[in-house]
């Protein structure tokens, strides 16, 4: 027994009611069913850890789509995700095709893409007997996309993969589609920020990015400008609440990103104010040479 | 319905509803008058080359690094790297830090187990509502009928429950996944009373999850697939290092050290007798049966009769399973048997075990308790952390000198159980547990995906280029390129 749209619809109405969202987000849960034909992403996974997309299942907010299950029934069709996806085999690898010829869908792209070795180093899926590689995939595939979403920094820049010596040749999306992407950065990026992207893809009000395909909406100060530690006295160890951690090698001043203000797991949490360091996850150069160079505020 | 009168290859690329990239060929014919699989294929296909990025980098880099092995399971990976750490300088960390440490990886089981049922196996038994990306799917051998709507109501339910996991454990963690609070010497969070209270709350909550609908529901489908306590039995050997210290020694463990070997009783685990097999692995026959600590690999291919980037890991010689079903067997918590339901039925048990545990431990807090001792790195030291991931063993061999790491090496639980066959010819755990699975539509081999699905496979974790010898070429795929080029690959990017 297959369930309906409606009937799910309803499943979900129930699970809305349970968080408490009033009667204003249900209507909109209402309008999803006059449509049925919602716009189609495609999501693949490069070079990838799966973090990005558990950080999407995060998703909670006080505003419509509320959850990830709203996301999936209001906002999006989305037809190919690894990890959610019903089908395995030649049927899925099928709808990713069959979504490239007719077009006009967002991709987007967890973890980066590698390059050497002919891109053997991921495949996507076999095809008629073929190992297709993820670069294969992802050239055919941007190539008759409407826009192109970068999720996190290894899709947008390479990130982690790529640190030296980049051991397979990860290079981002753009580098690879010659395109503008839209990048969500972070290590994972907040889900707020993902469905923040999607939802203004969609109506095209993404506005500006700065130099590096970031939203000027999401992306426009330093996690160390908004952070509310930031005038406090130095943290000389980790483990001491309310202190400043820039001696400890924190990297909030040399990383933009919203982190303060969004906050983390429905806002319980973040990196600073659980007395730890901004690593700086959203930065083009994630991981960087280092980390933690110094985590006692100490060189002895 | 398709069937065949001969052996027959179907190859499932990608095998979805699992972390990271695998490919499985099963081939499949008739014996004993059933249509069955009569051989499997385990291949990954992804690898990154986390320790190659390792090699070089500050000590401290480790536990944000490889906590990007795996983003289901980053907390496993901190906990194991941070612990190498600790006995690297023989440092141990305050009991806050371990308690939190428990709690923030118990949040993390918890989410990654719901996960597991709801969002990643569930699929192959009840049908997903009539929409991307639960449709178009397999119509096969569907037998839930009345109570499938209320499954997948619970998997909706289960979308915000294993969130509310996360955010449970972000309240010490940080965040989640990655959590910055993992660090050698202890942990950056205090244990503030409202913290506490917190975590109190969203655990009552995910409790009663647990007791009145994760648990029936297994048991639900158990009853309607109870065939399946006799598929995908697998080669019967199980391993545990053992996870969630109950105290600052680490030798009590919530759930112990242990290995089963056949119908042994509980047997004890000496590290030593870990070795990596590489006949059938895109690896030099001279790397082959080394220990993971003097794990040295000289990738090879092409290479006759290789077929995997995977290793194959063996404890004196036998591949083991592991994973939540090993651990239950090994601590005396369950003693049903092995199969595809024997596995979700221990892991959802080990859910409510770990529950039960969080309760624990929270009221063992120390809110003005210490929970960080001061760290230096030694400038040259040999060390490991074993522990488990939700999905099984988990191990980080490390060697520092000059103040910087020289080899890094992981094994993850997915190289335990996604193995390739070992020197001996022997299949790893999922190929021996395919051989035998009947398939009736070759179409819709959806008994396949039950058995690859019941070890909760993490790929991403499983594949890694290890640290080549002197001079060694690195290679993938039909192309080489020496160390030299692509050092200079990495510096051009």
């Amino acid at each position: 027994m297959t369930i309906s749209r409606r009937q799910f619809l309803d499943l979900c109405k129930q699970s809305a009611a349970v968080l408490g969202l009033g009667a204003a987000h249900l209507a909109q849960l209402e309008k999803a069913l006059a449509n049925p034909d919602a716009p189609t992403v495609i999501w693949l996974q490069g070079s990838a850890c799966t973090g990005c997309s558990v950080s999407l299942l995060n998703r909670i907010s006080s505003t419509a789509p509320a959850t990830i299950a709203d996301v999936l029934i209001q906002v999006i069709n989305l037809r190919y995700h690894p990890n959610l996806m019903s089908l395995a085999g030649q049927p899925a690898a099928a709808i990713a095709e069959d979504a490239r010829a007719r077009g006009g869908y967002i991709l987007a792209l967890e973890g980066g893409v590698p390059t050497a070795f002919g891109g053997a180093a991921c495949w996507a899926w076999s095809a008629d007997g073929r190992d297709v590689t993820l670069l294969e995939a992802v050239e055919a595939l941007a190539a008759r996309a409407a826009q192109l979403l970068c999720v996190g920094t290894c899709a947008a820049w390479g990130g982690v993969p790529a640190a030296p010596p980049n051991p397979t040749g990860v290079k981002g999306l753009q580098a690879i589609a010659l395109r503008q992407t839209v990048n969500i950065a972070g290590c994972p990026p907040h889900p707020d920020w993902i469905v923040w992207a999607i939802a203004n893809m969609l109506t095209g009000t993404v506005g500006a990015l700065d130099s590096y395909g970031r939203p000027k909406a999401l992306f426009n100060r330093t996690v160390h400008d908004l952070c509310p530690r930031r005038e406090t006295e130095e943290a000389r160890m980790y483990g001491q609440d309310g202190l400043c951690t820039e001696e400890l090698g924190c990297l909030g001043p040399h990383t933009v990103g919203p982190c303060p203000v969004s906050l983390w797991n429905g806002r319980q949490n973040w990196c600073v104010d659980a007395n730890s360091l901004c690593i700086g996850c959203t930065n083009p150069g994630f991981p960087g040479l280092y980390l933690r160079r110094n985590t006692d505020g100490h060189d002895d | 319905m398709a069937t065949t009168t001969s052996p027959i290859t179907i190859t499932i690329d990608p095998v979805t509803r699992l972390e990271g990239h695998l490919k499985v060929e099963v081939t499949v014919d008739v014996k004993d008058g059933l249509q069955q699989v009569v051989d499997a294929r385990a291949t990954g296909t992804l690898f990154r080359g986390f320790e190659l990025i390792l090699t070089n980098r500050d000590p401290l880099d480790a536990p944000d690094l490889t906590q990007r092995i795996c983003g289901v399971c980053p907390v496993s990976h901190g906990l194991a790297a941070t612990t190498t750490l600790e006995n690297a300088a023989g440092l141990v960390a305050p009991d806050n830090a371990r308690l939190m440490r428990n709690l923030v990886l118990g949040s993390n089981y918890i989410q990654s187990h719901i996960l597991h049922f709801y969002h990643l196996a569930l699929p192959d038994f009840v049908s997903g509502p009539d929409m991307p990306p639960w449709q178009p799917s397999w119509a096969a051998d569907k037998r839930i009928e009345s109570q499938s709507a209320d499954l997948i109501g619970h998997y909706v339910k289960a979308l915000e429950m294993r969130r509310k996991a996360h955010e449970m454990g972000a309240l010490f963690g940080g965040r989640l996944p990655h959590p910055p609070a993992f660090v050698p010497g202890g942990f950056t969070t205090t244990p503030r009373s409202a913290r506490i209270r917190k975590f109190k709350s969203y655990l009552n909550d995910i409790l009663g999850f647990i007791t009145r609908t994760y648990l029936p529901d297994v048991r639900l489908v158990a009853d309607h697939y109870s065939d399946y306590f006799a598929i995908g039995r697998g080669p019967g050997n199980l391993l545990a290092y053992g996870v969630f210290d109950e105290d600052s020694t680490g030798q009590h463990k919530l759930l112990r050290r242990g290995r089963i070997q056949g119908s042994s009783g509980v047997l004890p685990v000496d590290p030593n007798a870990i070795t990596e097999q590489v006949t059938h692995s895109w690896y030099s026959e001279q790397s082959n049966n080394r220990t993971p600590a003097s794990g040295s690999t000289v990738p090879q291919y092409p290479k006759a009769g290789a077929y995997s980037w995977l290793k194959a890991p063996r404890y004196a010689e036998v591949p083991c399973e592991v994973g939540p079903l090993a651990r239950m067997t090994i601590n005396g918590d369950y003693s049903s048997g092995i199969s595809v339901m024997d596995r979700h039925q221990a892991r959802a048990e080990e859910a409510l075990k770990v529950a039960e545990a969080l309760q624990v431990w929270l009221r063992q807090l120390q809110p003005s308790g210490p929970v960080y001792r001061r760290y230096s790195a030694p400038a040259a030291a040999t060390a490991s952390g074993l522990t488990e991931a939700p999905r099984g063993a988990l191990g980080h061999w490390l060697r520092i000198s000059g103040g910087k790491i020289v080899n890094y090496q992981v094994l993850t639980p997915t190289c335990w159980n996604a193995s390739p066959r070992d020197s001996a010819g022997v299949p790893g755990p999922i190929e021996q547990a395919l051989i035998g699975t009947p398939v009736s539509d070759l179409d819709q081999p959806v008994e396949v995906l039950r058995v690859i699905h019941s070890f909760d496979p993490c790929l991403s974790c499983a594949v890694h280029v290890m640290r080549p010898a002197e001079g060694a070429r690195i290679f993938a795929l039909g192309h080489y390129h020496s160390e030299e080029e692509v050092h200079e690959h990495g510096r051009s990017h």
